[in-house]
């Protein structure tokens, strides 16, 4: 398997509050293959979009980025300088938000904020020199003759907006939602990346408009060969458009694996809830299932499975830290589940309760929590266990500990 | 609609206005005590002598009587004489129109070259001491009156650099250093508290703009921090402070009247104190008409410039 285009290992993003340290994403690891569309699924104030700031070095001051590994195309993103990390922004890895109503800029023609895009990451001879941008913006106004404009009409066209020279001339209050949405995704494009991140592309327009902007953020990677980290709190969204996917809920990822995986055989519990709220439209209950209780409070979050609470299936180990276990029985992709019950000595009946935790569990548990803290080493773990049939292993466990381990799964 | 529909709609907005305001002016300052007469001849007259001059004057006429025919002679260009000396009212406002316009420019110049950039340092060094360094002396400026910032300057600076006058005025045609000079100090004095008030405007509509959507999306595009901030915000940003700043043209000419005679300089302010002083009713109606004039079509400018940094706004509202 070649290196994935995106590797971020124990992302851990906090915040200092006046109430506290909030914990907005929580040792989070995943990987985003080439042309691959992994979708990141949960609910409002998951830390699904803290995530992707975290990982474009986005966020403030006020946060906190720390993790083990941010690797992209074989560079460490968090050892970059600000100005190196500047040509990955918007080149190598491109965002498009939630609303277009507000994320265009309302006093900027269309045409220059694709064509300042073009300007810095692409290859037109043009000056992005401060003063030259400064006289471009109040001066002499982008001129139409240029590189870089023609470049943003041909965007423009791409993306499907009509008679674009006109609308390159036109300021965003002057398109539909749609048309907005398609003139980011046109920006998002202009400098060519290897990788969009979509932050809930759709939630802001239209329903009729939604399937549009979808099919055509993913035509469009499809055809140049750019990966798309799709954020949403969209399951249909999901299963329709998503090769992988990661269930998040309270700034962790609970559950990442082939959607298909997903969808048939959930194994956390928060997933299997979340399956069982979609509608079904051959659906007679009266009433929808929902999951139980809220959210739990992020700040100064406790050890443990943020989702005990609601959990139906709860037992002795979930105030314990949360590891990854690796499920590795006839999957599309890798599997991962953070939830005890996979504990392989944790015995479970046929409806998923717990009926027996034996002490090899705890033990066994125990060892993983000391061996390093958290996913981060799972995943470690996680690939010597993989190489151990075929290659060496590899990796900084001593013997006893990777075997103890490997038991496991 | 056109500009030039958009400027002669406004034009007709402002005969109105200005029309309100004249009436207002015509009404109260004769509702206040003291009767010209008596204040040109003195506490002892002659009540006879009175008598006639107050027929002469024309103010024994019932008020409508006096208010229409001002007013008729107002549309033909006529602001009437004054009832103390007998000249036309608009001779006497030209001549002292000079230095209250340069020192009110001069002011306006100073307080925006300044506040405009300090109000974005302070907001993107929100917290941090340029903030708080900024904003208190915008505090200053705001809470303190022109004519005392005037007082302190003449102490301060006039006493102690010869090269500044603390009195009179010096007109442009006898050479612009001397001029600029004789206008610095009072030029500061108004500019101060209209410079903090644009200050902190600026600095509250710059961090609401650094809060927008767009900025992230600027970032996100890999541009600059000074790129994002003043290609992408700064635009945004002076979009609400173009506006107040025209409404608040209002302290720069209310401060005027009073830096005047600090700094001992015949202006409109003093020329209009004055005349309120000696109720010179044709004089006062004639200087409250040309600085609420000169006030109105500053905003027009202002909402026309408005215009310009504002795409989405169109002359006359609608698309």
């Amino acid at each position: 398997m070649s290196e994935p285009l995106l590797d971020v290992r124990g992302l851990t993003t906090s915040f200092e509050t006046g109430q506290g340290r909030l914990t907005a994403v929580d040792d989070v690891s995943f990987s985003i293959e080439e042309g691959e569309v992994f979708g990141v699924v949960g609910e409002s104030g998951s830390g699904k979009s803290v995530t992707a700031l975290s990982v474009m070095r986005l966020l403030d001051d006020a946060g906190t980025v720390e993790a083990d590994e941010v690797r992209f195309d074989g560079t460490d993103l968090l050892s970059l300088s600000e100005s190196e990390m500047r040509s990955v922004r918007g080149g190598e890895i491109s965002m498009i938000f939630q609303d277009p109503m507000t994320s265009l800029n309302p006093v900027m023609t269309i045409g220059e904020q694709i064509a300042e895009v073009v300007r810095h990451h692409g290859d037109v001879g043009e000056r992005t020199g401060f003063w030259s941008e400064m006289r471009r913006k109040y001066v002499t106004g982008t001129s139409t003759e240029s590189r870089s404009w023609r470049r943003a009409i041909e965007l423009l066209e791409t993306v499907g907006i009509p008679e674009p020279e006109q609308r390159a001339t036109e300021y965003p209050h002057q398109l539909s939602g749609g048309m907005r949405q398609r003139v980011v995704i046109a920006q998002a494009l202009a400098g060519d990346p290897s990788l969009i991140v979509a932050d809930e592309p759709t939630t802001a327009l239209d329903v009729s408009i939604e399937a549009q902007i979808l099919n055509e953020i993913l035509e469009l990677s499809d055809e140049f060969g750019i990966s798309v980290m799709l954020i949403t709190h969209d399951l249909g969204v999901v299963r329709e458009t998503c090769d992988r996917v990661a269930v998040m809920y309270a700034s962790e990822f609970m559950e990442t694996g082939h959607v298909d995986d997903l969808f048939e055989d959930p194994h956390h519990p928060y997933t299997e809830g979340l399956l069982a709220s979609i509608p079904r439209i051959d659906d007679d209950r009266e009433w929808l299932s929902v999951i139980e209780g809220t959210v739990p409070d992020l700040i100064d979050k406790p050890p443990g499975c943020p989702f005990q609470d609601r959990c139906e299936y709860a037992f002795d180990l979930c105030d314990r830290p949360l590891v990854e276990y690796e499920l590795d029985s006839n999957r599309r992709a890798r599997h991962a589940v953070r939830c005890h019950r996979e504990n392989d000595r944790v015995r479970v009946d046929e409806s998923g309760h717990v009926t027996d935790v034996p002490d090899e569990a705890v033990a066994a548990l125990e060892r993983r929590i000391e061996a390093g803290d958290g996913s981060s080493n799972d995943a470690t773990v996680a690939e010597s266990t993989v190489r151990a049939d075929g290659g060496s292993p590899t990796g900084g466990f001593d013997e006893t500990e990777r075997r103890g381990d490997r038991d496991e799964y | 609609m056109g500009l030039r529909q958009y400027l002669l709609k406004r034009l007709v907005h402002s005969v109105f206005v200005m029309l309100f305001v004249v009436t207002v002016v015509f009404f109260a300052v004769r509702s206040i005590p003291g009767d010209p007469a008596r204040l040109m001849l003195g506490g002892d007259a002659d009540p006879e002598a009175l008598e006639a001059l107050r027929a002469e004057l024309g103010l024994n006429e019932p008020l409508y009587v006096q208010y229409f025919q001002w007013l008729r002679r107002l549309l033909t260009g006529d602001f009437g004489e004054s009832i103390r000396t007998g000249e036309p009212v608009l001779g006497s406002l030209v001549q002292v129109a000079g230095p209250t316009l340069s020192i009110a420019m001069l002011g306006m110049v100073i307080a925006l070259v300044i506040a405009i950039p300090t109000g974005i340092v302070s907001s993107v060094k929100r917290y941090e001491i340029e903030d708080y360094l900024s904003t208190t002396i915008a505090f200053f400026g705001i809470s303190m009156p022109a004519f005392w910032i005037g007082i302190v300057l003449i102490l301060v600076v006039g006493v102690n650099v010869d090269a500044i006058p603390t009195f009179g005025y010096t007109p442009i045609n006898e050479g612009v250093g001397p001029w600029l000079r004789s206008i610095l100090l009072p030029a500061i004095a108004v500019g101060f508290p209209y410079g903090g008030i644009l200050m902190r405007m600026m600095r509250s509509s710059m961090l609401e703009v650094l809060n927008e959507d767009y900025m992230r999306t600027a970032r996100a595009k890999g541009l600059t921090s000074n790129l994002v901030l003043f290609k992408h915000g700064l635009q945004n940003a002076l979009i609400p402070v173009v506006t107040l700043a025209g409404i608040f043209l209002a302290v720069v000419l209310g401060g005027v009247v009073a830096v005047e005679i600090v700094f001992g300089i015949r202006g409109i302010g003093r020329l209009l104190i004055g005349s309120i002083n000696r109720r010179d009713f044709p004089l006062i109606q004639g200087t409250v008409l040309i600085v609420s004039f000169v006030f109105v079509l500053a905003n027009i400018v202002v909402d026309l410039l408005y215009t310009m940094i504002n795409p989405r706004i169109k002359y006359g509202g609608g698309e």
